[in-house]
């Protein structure tokens, strides 16, 4: 079966099946703003969006047999089911055990389970769907279209989803995906109420088949939560766009190019509609448009070529133009305005040396996961605009957004504030291959399974689409600690066919190095001492060399950094690294004694298998405030980013 | 200055201050001030620095394990006196009969040394030189001895009866190690209490390096007498002249305290100041947290000698 199938019912044995990832799931597009009016688009406040989040019914199983099956076919949800509030985590809520646990699977000891799919048709061992240790949330609420939406296409966007999650709309099946954290986006058109009560419902469950390539070093949470929300389509609708800004090796001239996929909510709302396309300086000033014919060119590439001296983006300067499109219907009325930013940089590697805009790049890094101490991975945009302040007041340039694709807002602000982003595939499959420190791949997944294959490139596939038009992505990583086979050569692959100018990482090929010719355009390594990164740089290097972790900072640490930055001074294809990490990973929980607030980690929930106090590498405490080792940070990156500027 | 020679103990007195130093509890035991005390109990030796994560996950604490049972249990095996530069071979009784009242004097000097229960065994001396201004000048002596593990720590920790309300030092900002300091900015800094660093593990923290003085201030006294006295009181603890600075960490626990807890709410609660004026620091590392030790220049070596000076000024 592919991955991308049409199905008219749900089959419990897909979250069993590696070949069953997604069904009905819409393609991947870019993440623009869609706006109905002009008006909108200024406020940035857009009415085709209803968001769904506040308050669902709600119902835990503690293994899919015990769930309410067909629950969904019910208008309001049966009496038994609590409330809940999404986004959020299941077991934050109360429902299942924390547990946080690193390369170990969360159910080792407990179930013997081996990967299905390592070859053709390979069943595996401990299926997902009959497990005992496979809670399930069964989610449902209703919903009514406010009167500018109805008539219009309607989609749904599930945000992040974790584990696996069916999706039902007034007891019709809709779709099924996986991948945590990408969004999830279904056609609800076909089964919508447009004036009267609908209701929407969904089974999430905490494994899956991708419970193995998403063992990240993390609590391991399942439940609704990132945002969801409703989006309508309006009759002529920028279904996708692709922005690239491209510029002269003097830098001096800059050209833009626009790739649209456009949609109609009919056939016949093209006839005489065009589309206004422009250009926005950083200052606010449109200095080019352009304008076709949906109808007659079909879906549009336009370029505008000769900007002079375009306003480079960079750390220091992040600037930002601003491509606009206006769909305008045969009547002249306004049908949508979508927005994405853009950035003019060129990212040049030459041998072992990285250059942006001419300049040496500096990677002055931090690995950072989601995190909020009372909600787990589910964040805020506020703690968002805290991480960009912290990392723009302590010379922190870049981020690796480990092991996972963050929450869409965290791209937009990196690219308004100059951040450089390794923007990483959710895959890490460390418990498949490294055995207490040992490498031992004998059931590595994705490895060499082009059953696997299929499922990590399509996570790749949706990384790209999804945010391809960032300026502040530099990097598509293919993941963290997989092992190396045919698999993430394959995501390289996909991600170098799309010739955006961008470099490829994995770190994972140094256990594997067949395929250090065919994986990766960085030599990326993980707490190697100065001296391993000396002896690669002064032994004819092959690829520019970064540390995509480094730095453990685990409690009190962060010793000896400076023999890390003397590498920018001694070699020129030294990249820099990200430290490891950005924050601790703590919850608050009540204190069985006092019952005060109290950050609790790994192991003082019961939870066994536990890696305990491994979680806490943070540069923050988990309550956000900056341990005493950011002055170093501040102090050795500041020598490099020279105040925020490219030195 | 005057010195009482008593049976057990030999104060000397000036202007404003009092101090005891005893030979039966292997050190001072009363360092008052106006009046205050500033001692708990009389200090020891600090060989022990509350286990790190980068620690554990290197194995140093399996390695140097030993100097855990030094840093609470050393002994003092010898007390010696000089008073303006002659040794006094008789301070206590009968001798001491012979005085018949205060001695008068420019200076005095009580050396201790702890015999370290290590394998094999080492000594630490400190000498304590009072003079008439009231300054205590200490100097800590680490003998090296072959065969034995790194030291985690160097220091003379002193314990003071109630807790801190902060303390002012002239030195680097934050929390420094020898090998995080770069980003340390010289200046006098302020803290208020005694900041436990709220690492999720409790663990050392806390350290201040290349420090010319600090500052420790107290506003309550045990004595029974003045208990409702919230008078705000300070001693210092200062480079010595000629000397390198020193490092300090100002702490409401000992290492072992820390060493025990899992969590900070598994500290007890504060009661007292833990002045732990440190010689040598070993650095924190941070290579990675499961096998990388500090970086060599970071390490205390117990087979050398260290040395370290300083002054306490009333």
């Amino acid at each position: 079966m592919d991955g991308a199938s049409s199905m008219q019912s749900a089959d419990l044995s897909w979250l069993d099946r590696p070949d069953v990832f997604r069904v009905n799931r819409l393609d991947a597009h870019s993440d623009h703003r869609c706006y109905a009016t002009q008006g909108e688009a200024e406020r940035d406040s857009s009415g085709l969006i209803m968001p769904l989040d506040g308050t669902w019914k709600f119902k835990y199983s503690p293994n899919p047999q015990a769930r309410p099956a067909g629950f969904y076919r019910q208008a309001e949800a049966p009496a038994d089911f609590d409330d809940i509030e999404v986004p959020g985590h299941i077991e934050i809520a109360g429902y299942d055990a924390n547990q946080y646990i690193n390369t170990m699977y969360p159910w080792e000891g407990h179930v013997y389970r081996r990967p299905a799919g390592l070859t053709e048709g390979d069943p595996g061992v401990g299926a997902f769907s009959d497990a005992a240790d496979n809670p399930v949330g069964s989610y449902m609420r209703t919903f009514t279209l406010p009167e500018h939406m109805q008539g219009e296409r309607i989609h749904v966007v599930f945000e992040g989803v974790e584990q696996a999650f069916y999706l039902w709309l007034n007891g019709h099946f809709v779709g099924y995906a996986e991948d945590s954290f990408t969004p999830s986006e279904f056609d609800l058109t076909p089964y919508i109420n447009e004036t009267g009560t609908n209701t929407i419902a969904c089974e999430v469950f905490k494994r899956s088949t991708a419970a193995w390539i998403e063992d990240q070093d993390f609590f391991r949470f399942f439940g609704i939560f990132r945002p969801v929300k409703l989006v309508a389509l309006p009759k002529l609708h920028v279904e996708d766009i692709s922005v690239r800004s491209l510029l002269d090796d003097d830098l001096r001239t800059g050209a833009i190019t626009v790739d649209m996929r456009l949609s109609a909510k009919e056939a016949s709302c093209l006839a005489g509609a065009t589309a206004e396309v422009s250009v926005i300086d950083p200052q606010g000033n449109r200095i080019a448009s352009q304008t076709s014919s949906p109808e007659q060119d079909g879906d549009a590439t336009l370029a505008f070529t000769g900007i002079a001296d375009p306003q480079l983006w960079d750390n220091g300067s992040p600037n930002l133009y601003r491509v606009d499109v206006r769909l305008i219907d045969a009547s002249g009325d306004v049908c949508e305005v979508a927005q994405v930013d853009t950035g003019f940089r060129k990212l040049v590697r030459d041998g072992v040396k990285v250059s942006l805009n001419g300049h040496r790049l500096y990677i002055l890094g931090v690995n950072r996961h989601e995190w909020n101490a009372d909600s787990g991975r589910s964040i805020t945009v506020d703690d968002m605009k805290h991480d960009i302040d912290v990392m723009l007041r302590n010379n922190i340039n870049a981020v690796r957004t480990c092991h996972y694709p963050d929450r869409l807002e965290w791209y937009r602000l990196c690219d308004r504030n100059g951040i450089y982003v390794m923007a990483e595939t959710n895959l890490e499959s460390h418990g498949t291959w490294q055995k207490m420190g040992a490498v031992e791949p004998s059931y590595n997944v994705p490895g060499n399974s082009s059953v696997w294959e299929k499922v990590v490139v399509d996570r790749a596939v949706t990384q790209y689409e999804t945010l391809k038009n960032h300026p502040s992505i530099l990097f598509w990583s293919m993941g963290n600690e997989s092992y190396a086979g045919t698999a993430i050569a394959a995501m390289d692959a996909y991600y170098k066919s799309k010739d955006d100018g961008r470099l490829t990482h994995y770190e994972g090929v140094v256990h594997n190095r067949a395929f250090e010719d065919v994986i990766s355009d960085l030599e990326s390594r993980m707490y190697d001492p100065p001296e391993g990164a000396r002896a690669y740089m002064s032994s004819n290097p092959k690829k520019p060399y970064i540390l995509c972790e480094f730095m453990h900072d685990m409690g009190n640490s962060l010793g000896g950094f400076g023999d890390y930055m003397d590498l920018f001074d001694d070699f020129e294809g030294f990249l820099g690294g990200f430290i490891w990490d950005y924050i601790d990973q703590q919850l608050y929980a009540p204190d069985p004694l006092t019952g005060e607030k109290t950050l609790c980690y790994g192991g003082d929930f019961d939870d066994r298998c536990s890696d305990y106090e491994f979680s806490g590498d943070g540069l923050l405490f988990a309550d956000r405030t900056e341990k005493p080792a950011m002055q170093e940070v501040k102090y050795y990156y500041g020598r490099y980013a020279d105040g925020n500027h490219i030195r | 200055m005057e010195i009482i020679f008593g049976d057990v103990v030999t104060g000397v007195h000036g202007d404003d201050f009092e101090y005891l130093f005893s030979w039966q509890a292997g050190g001072p035991v009363s360092f008052k001030v106006d009046g205050r005390e500033w001692l708990y109990r009389a200090p020891r030796p600090a060989v022990w620095r509350a286990t790190t994560d980068n620690d554990r996950g290197n194995g140093f604490p399996i390695k140097s394990a030993m100097w855990l049972g030094a840093d609470m249990f050393a002994a003092c095996s010898k007390t010696e006196l000089s008073v303006d530069g002659e040794t006094v071979a008789k301070p206590l009784s009968p001798d001491n009969n012979a005085y018949g009242g205060p001695v008068q004097a420019e200076t005095m000097t009580m050396t201790y040394t702890y015999t370290l229960p290590v394998v094999p065994a080492t000594t630490v001396t400190v000498a304590y030189t009072v003079t008439p201004d009231g300054a205590i000048g200490v100097t800590v002596h680490y003998e090296g001895k072959e065969g034995l593990p790194e030291l985690p720590a160097f220091g003379l920790r002193f314990i003071m009866p109630t807790p801190a309300k902060g303390f002012t030092y002239e030195g680097l900002s934050g929390e420094t190690y020898p090998d995080r300091m770069a980003g340390g900015e010289p200046g006098e800094y302020t803290v208020e209490g005694m900041p436990v660093t709220p690492y999720l593990v409790p663990q050392d923290c806390g350290m201040h390096m290349r420090t010319k003085r600090v500052m420790v201030t107290r506003d309550a006294v045990l004595d029974n007498s003045r208990r409702d006295e919230r008078d705000e009181f300070s001693l210092t603890f200062a480079q010595a002249e000629g000397a390198e600075p020193f490092a300090f960490s100002c702490l409401p626990y000992t290492p072992e305290e820390i060493e025990n807890a899992t969590h900070h709410n598994e500290l007890p609660p504060v009661r007292r100041t833990v002045l732990t004026v440190c010689g040598a620091v070993r650095g924190v590392g941070g290579i990675d947290s499961w096998g990388s030790d500090v970086r060599p220049d970071f390490h205390i070596d117990a087979q050398q000698d260290h040395e370290f000076t300083f002054v306490i000024k009333p």
